[in-house]
Order: C-alpha cells, then sequence, then structure tokens
C-alpha cells in the first residue's frame, strides 16, 4: 500500500465529496449573513438537481443543465423569501415548507428521468502530463463543477468582505433596524441574499446529479443540504472558512469508505457516523473559541434568544 | 419454463402459526383488480421497477386491470392505501416492500375475504402469504463472469447494510467468483444506505483506487456505480435490473428479478381457489431471477461454464453446499453438507476471501 498514492485518492475524494457541499454552504452563508436562515436548501438542493439532470437529458449540454438547476434553486428560494419575508412568517416554518415542497415535487416530477442516461462533464486532460500517470489520472478525475466550485469560494467571500454591496448584507445582517436607519433597504437585501443562496444551492444539487453521480433519484440528496446548514455554523459564518469546513465532512465521509476499500477493521455502523461526530466536535471547539456567538450576525442571535 | 412454482413449504416451522389460524378460509373465486404497492418510485431502475415489470407481465398475460401506488412510505400511510383497496373490491394485494409486512397484517386481519400476498416477508396469516425468489444462485453464476474477467484478481461489493440478504449476494458472488479464480479477492463496502448515489460513486472510486477491477453492489439502484465504474475503465456486474447501457464497456452481466411467472401464478391459484397461506420461494430454474444480458467481454468458455452451472442448478444442486469456510477460516459446512433454508435466510458471516466488517 502505497501511502502517497492513499494521499491524492483521498484527497481527490474529499474534493469530489465536499464539492456539492460547498456550493450549499457558501449560499447559505450570504443568506445567514444577511440574517436569513433558510432550512428549504435541501429542497433547493433537489429542485437543482433534478432540474440540471432533467435539462441535461434533454439538451445534452451539462452547463446549461447547471445553469438550469441553479436557477430551480433560485426560483424555490423565492418561496422562502415569500413567506419569511413577504409575509412574516417564521423562518424555520417556512424553511421546512421549502424543504419538503421541494423534496416532494422533485420525487413526483422526476419519475420519468429515473434511469435515463447522461454523458456529464468529462474529466481534465492537461497536455504534457501523461508523463506524469498519477497526476494525469488524478487530474482526470477533477471535473469542472470541482473548479468551479473552487473559484466561487474566494468570490463570495470578496463580496461580503470587500465589495461594498457586501458590506451592506452584512449591515443587514447585524442589525436590520441600524441598516434601515441608514437609508438601506433590509427587506431587499435580504430578498437577493435569499436569491443568490437559491441559485448557489441550486448549482450545488446540479453538480450532484449532473456531474458527480450522473444519475437522478429522488430525496438524493441525503441530508447533504441540512448538513451545509449546520457547516455554516462550525465555519463561523465565514465563507473562506467554508472550504475546510466542507473538506473535514467530505474528507471524512471519503475516509469512511477508502478505509473499508483498504480493508481496515472497523465498524461499518461507527464508520458512518464519523462525519457527524467530527462536525459536532469542530463545531463545539469553534464556538468556545469564539466565546459565545461564534460570528454569528446579531439579527440572527436574535432570532435564537430573545434577550440578547 | 414450468408452470407451478418451485415452493419451499416452510410448514414445519409455521405448523404452530398454522394451526392456530386453521379454520378460515381464504377467499376464492373471481379476480377483477390486483393491486401493487412499491415503496419507491416504478423507474428507480431496481427493487420497484422489477416489482412493477412484473405486474404489466402479469397483467397481460390474465387480462386482469391492476393498480399500482409507488413511493408509499412504511408506516401507517400504506395501511391507509391497503384499507381503501380492501373496501373498493380488490381481492388480491401485493404489498411489496419488506417493511410492509405489520401493516399488512393489520389490514388482513380486518378485510378476510382480500388476500395479501407479501414480498420477501417472513409471517402468515389465513388471508396473507408471502413471495420471493431466491437470487443467490444468479449471484454466483455472475460472480463467475467477474471471477474469470478479473486481471488484478480484486473484485469489489457496495452494499448498503450488514443484513442476511445482502451477505447471502456478497458470499453467493465471491464462492461464484472463486470457482473459477481460487485466488480472487472480494472486499465489501457498505454505505449505511439504500440510495445515496454520491456514497455509491465515492465508494467505487475508493475501491477501483485499491485496484479492484470488477465492481458490484446490493443497493437500490446500480446506474451510479455501473457509470462510475464506466468511467474508470473498470468492469461491473449488475442487480436488481440490467443496466448494461450505463456501462456499454465494461458491463459483464448480473442478477435480475423476474416477477411477471410468479406473480402470474399466484393470481391464478386465487382465481382457481388453489391459494394457500405459505412462503413461496421462487428459483432460477423456473424463471423467476435470471442472469442480465452478458456484456461484450464475457467470452464464449465463460458463457459456456455459467450455463453449465446454471443446468446443475435446475437438476437440484444446492448453492450452500461445503466445503464452506468462513471469514477466519472456521468450518460452516463440511465437504458435502448443505445448508438448512433456515440457516441461509438467516445467514450471519463471510465466507473466506472477504475482507468486510460485520459489526
Amino acid at each position: 500500500m502505497d501511502v502517497g498514492t492513499f494521499v491524492i485518492g483521498l484527497s481527490l475524494s474529499a474534493l469530489r465529496s465536499a464539492t456539492p457541499l460547498l456550493y450549499v454552504l457558501l449560499g447559505e452563508t450570504l443568506s445567514e449573513r444577511a440574517g436569513v436562515v433558510n432550512l428549504g436548501v435541501e429542497g433547493q438542493m433537489l429542485a437543482g438537481a433534478l432540474t440540471g439532470f432533467a435539462v441535461t437529458v434533454l439538451t445534452g449540454q451539462p452547463w446549461i443543465g447547471c445553469l438550469a438547476g441553479a436557477m430551480a434553486g433560485l426560483l424555490l428560494s423565492s418561496l422562502h423569501a415569500l413567506l419569511s419575508l413577504g409575509l412574516r412568517a417564521n423562518m424555520f416554518a417556512s424553511g421546512v415548507a421549502v424543504w419538503m415542497l421541494g423534496g416532494g415535487l422533485t420525487a413526483y416530477f422526476g419519475t420519468g428521468f429515473v434511469g435515463q442516461k447522461i454523458d456529464g462533464f468529462s474529466g481534465l486532460k492537461l497536455k504534457g502530463l501523461e508523463r506524469f500517470p498519477v497526476l494525469n489520472e488524478a487530474m482526470a478525475q477533477i471535473t469542472p463543477t470541482v473548479l468551479l466550485v473552487l473559484f466561487v469560494w474566494p468570490l463570495v467571500g470578496f463580496w461580503l468582505y470587500r465589495a461594498r454591496a457586501g458590506l451592506t448584507w452584512r449591515t443587514v445582517g447585524e442589525s436590520a433596524e441600524t441598516a434601515a436607519g441608514l437609508g438601506l433597504n433590509p427587506i431587499r437585501i435580504r430578498l437577493q441574499a435569499i436569491l443568490a443562496g437559491g441559485a448557489l444551492s441550486g448549482l450545488g444539487g446540479a453538480a450532484l446529479s449532473v456531474d458527480y453521480t450522473r444519475n437522478w433519484i429522488e430525496w438524493m440528496t441525503a441530508g447533504r443540504g441540512l448538513i451545509a446548514v449546520g457547516l455554516v455554523i462550525a465555519a463561523r459564518w465565514n465563507p473562506f472558512l467554508a472550504l475546510p469546513a466542507a473538506l473535514l465532512f467530505g474528507g471524512t465521509e471519503a475516509l469512511t469508505l477508502r478505509l473499508q476499500a483498504l480493508g481496515v477493521n472497523a465498524s461499518p455502523y461507527l464508520l458512518a457516523t464519523l462525519p457527524y461526530l467530527v462536525c459536532l466536535a469542530v463545531l463545539i471547539w469553534g464556538t468556545r473559541r469564539a466565546h459565545g456567538r461564534g460570528g454569528m450576525p446579531r439579527d440572527l442571535a436574535a432570532v435564537f434568544s430573545r434577550t440578547e | 419454463m414450468s408452470a407451478t412454482p418451485t415452493v419451499r413449504r416452510w410448514a414445519a416451522a409455521f405448523t404452530l402459526t398454522a394451526g392456530l389460524l386453521a379454520g378460515a378460509k381464504a377467499y376464492a373465486g373471481p379476480v377483477d383488480k390486483v393491486g401493487f404497492i412499491y415503496v419507491g418510485p416504478r423507474t428507480d431502475y431496481g427493487y420497484n421497477y422489477a416489482m412493477d415489470q412484473g405486474r404489466q407481465e402479469m397483467e397481460k398475460a390474465l387480462g386482469v386491470k391492476t393498480v399500482f401506488f409507488e413511493n408509499i412510505p412504511e408506516n401507517s400511510e400504506v395501511e391507509r392505501v391497503m384499507e381503501r383497496l380492501s373496501s373498493q373490491g380488490f381481492k388480491l394485494i401485493f404489498p411489496t416492500s419488506y417493511g410492509y409486512l405489520d401493516p399488512a397484517l393489520k389490514v388482513a386481519a380486518k378485510h378476510k375475504d382480500v388476500i395479501f400476498m407479501h414480498a420477501g416477508g417472513f409471517k402468515l396469516a389465513p388471508n396473507l402469504g408471502t413471495f420471493f425468489a431466491d437470487i443467490d444462485e444468479v449471484e454466483f453464476l455472475s460472480g463467475m463472469a467477474a471471477g474469470a474477467a478479473t486481471k488484478t484478481g480484486k473484485l469489489g461489493f457496495i452494499a448498503a447494510h450488514p443484513i442476511p440478504q445482502t451477505l447471502r449476494n456478497i458470499n453467493a458472488f465471491t464462492l461464484g467468483a472463486q470457482s473459477v479464480n481460487p485466488k480472487a479477492t472480494m472486499t465489501v463496502v457498505w454505505t449505511g444506505t439504500w440510495s445515496d448515489p454520491a456514497k455509491e460513486a465515492e465508494a467505487a472510486n475508493s475501491l477501483i483506487d485499491q485496484k479492484v477491477d470488477v465492481l458490484t453492489m446490493h443497493v437500490d439502484g446500480p446506474i451510479t456505480i455501473a457509470q462510475t465504474a464506466e468511467k474508470r475503465g473498470v468492469m461491473v456486474c449488475g442487480y436488481h435490473a440490467d443496466a448494461s447501457k450505463f456501462a456499454p464497456k465494461g458491463w459483464l452481466t448480473g442478477s435480475a428479478w423476474n416477477w411477471g411467472p410468479l406473480m402470474t401464478a399466484i393470481t391464478k391459484s386465487v382465481q382457481a381457489g388453489t391459494w394457500k397461506s405459505e412462503h413461496l420461494r421462487g428459483k432460477l430454474k423456473d424463471g423467476y431471477v435470471k442472469l442480465a444480458s452478458f456484456g461484450p467481454m464475457v467470452p464464449d468458455s465463460t458463457k459456456t461454464a455459467i450455463a453449465a452451472k446454471q443446468k446443475a442448478y435446475a437438476s437440484g444442486t444446492a448453492l450452500w453446499t461445503g466445503p464452506i469456510k468462513s471469514q477466519d477460516g472456521t468450518v460452516v459446512l463440511k465437504e458435502g453438507e448443505v445448508m438448512p433454508l433456515e440457516k441461509v435466510e438467516s445467514m450471519g458471516f463471510l465466507v473466506q476471501g472477504v475482507t468486510g466488517t460485520l459489526k
């Protein structure tokens, strides 16, 4: 057993598993930084996964599929915006409604697409790399949605910390009241943040179906949307920390499978809980280090605790 | 194809139950409408797809009307569906998911004039029987194709949970591979869930990275694993349904259900008044399970060997015949010894040559 091969394999595997999750995680970070929790991301991810797959089946173009997936996520998130911003419904109840609706609708409309075949993206082929077979094979496993998310990741960070518009989003997240006093329109800004998050979660779903698995099956996200909501907290609402958080989860998940493939004698049941345990540990560690709020936007904190 | 299903009558084990329940007479007579209930979408390209193919074949063969319900959870919802069907004149209902057993027993107790045929269960009522088919024989044949084709001698099995059904398949597949290639080894990766394509893709990748060159599976659908194998240039044996189009190059063969004949026979027996409350188990020789189509990489010599083994099964050779050793070398069956059926149905070990953890 070659250690180098194992490390390369595990890293690629972690990156692949983390990719769909990272899109969703970045999207949820955006909307939470503007002060809105969206539990509907699971449903939005499913909407993106089905729409992305279906459009790829119909057009044969995975990029158009991914774009359509992002649009589907955006569209479904607008329902969360309507309920939570427009009708002032409880944002958790509204998010759960969107989550269930997304799951139900995609299960219903998706039946016709189960068992369809798509070709998806092909892996990277770099000239001159043929001389290094291990590296060449590794690169061939990196697909366009992986590269795209590595590009989107710093972009979201710069948007929140370096762009003027991002600053207004954060202001609204800290205190809508203050923001309104400054002449900003908190509702409009939160709407933008929800929709941006919706598009990213839809894209994450499409990355899962069109690229990663080339398959559609109902509820195929298997809780990854909700995991992303949890990872936002572990990453302390910091988009730059989103990549390590997603890699940690994806990597642990990949590790549990790789250990088995290596023939390590460990309980499959315990291994399956490992990704969650690791995230929980990071969550506790992160919260303790940040003394309480852990980077949570102030207006969000108010949703949880009225005394703050 | 023989007209009467090969029946394993579990009479001995169930004499007590049957005795207690004797006296009530099950419905016999015309069947106009037959109800089918699936736990997932009938287009899942796996378990439910196979059940629905059976339904369609039965409908065509007998000209009876069928109605199906998809995505019905294994809780009070399936009870409501069965309740509604029972009161709407359905005389025969097929609850096809393992978890439908207890709800079906409940509804069956209320509607004595309706017959329930549950898939894979192990309990009976005067108007409730069960059916299933022994797919492990096909897994053995499929394993032969894998054992003959592997160049690295390393096979990989991706399965959801360590339960008797998956262990039977893993063991049968491995024994099949070893029958033609004694050095072949099997590595098992458990995904912990029946359906999570992302995990299935990653499990496949991790096995391929360990030089495994033939993959097979026991999860809800074969598509993601077949496609991942094809993408990485290794071979694959399918499960549940023929997925050869997802791996045109690397597809070897696979195990598939063929419920049509069994469902037809069951419906006929109700019409004829010969239906009995029992555990029906179809076998390969009757065509209730079958080998999927062969891929381009399977040579004629392998096909001939598989056909010969298939013939042996048809003439009564038992798959679970010794010598069989478990992972650590413990003798499970001595030379020539045949495993009793209840042991087969509650299998809790992996055979020698398999790497994988059970608990």
